[in-house]
């Protein structure tokens, strides 16, 4: 039961940017904008921080509680600090 | 999205519920939706129409990634696989000639 409800760790993770969807992404959020070639990759990098930091948050939260799985209240209060936090 | 849930998951090193991956994917989204409309005012601040990375710069600024200990080329280095880097870091080549130019 536990384990078809949890989702495990990838021990192999793509190092690679999906810079087509990024790109894809902010096209369709501002359609009269342009990217400079390398921004994607800045974007990129922001997301991986952002992530690390929402990671770090929630597992924090989570032994907090006691709770050895990511729950899903672990990272809607993570979510809530860190996207404060990471306001432009 | 996927993409970037599967490296939460990584840096979260522990066992995560479906329903916790969904949530991060919910994130996502509206962290996009922010960054965008972050870009969005930081380029028509400058009066261009064009993203460039001091824009990016100036945004992890704010979010306080990038600070007067840490700045954007060390983050770059840590996080980012060599042939990015190698765009993003200059670096000086031989014939005294530094890419990619300022």
């Amino acid at each position: 039961m536990a384990l078809s409800t949890t989702v495990s760790q990838k021990k192999l993770i793509k190092r690679k940017a999906p810079r087509g969807f990024l790109k894809r992404v902010f096209k369709q959020r501002k359609p009269h904008l342009r990217l400079e070639t390398t921004s994607d990759l800045l974007v990129h990098l922001n997301c991986l921080l952002f992530v690390h930091r929402l990671a770090e948050e929630a597992r924090t939260n989570a032994c907090e509680n006691k709770c050895g799985v990511i729950k899903k209240e672990h990272v809607l209060a993570a979510a809530k600090v860190i996207l404060k936090k990471s306001r432009g | 999205l996927n993409h970037y849930a599967k490296l939460f998951s990584f840096y979260a090193k522990m066992p995560m519920e479906k329903k916790a991956v969904e949530m991060v994917e919910k994130c996502l989204d509206k962290y996009f939706q922010h960054l965008c409309d972050d870009l969005e005012v930081f380029a028509a601040h400058a009066g261009r129409k064009t993203v460039r990375p001091e824009d990016l710069e100036l945004l992890m600024r704010r979010q306080g990634l990038v600070s007067e200990q840490v700045s954007l080329h060390v983050l770059v280095e840590r996080h980012l696989p060599l042939e990015y880097r190698q765009q993003l870091v200059p670096c000086a080549f031989s014939g005294n000639t530094v890419f990619p130019a300022q």
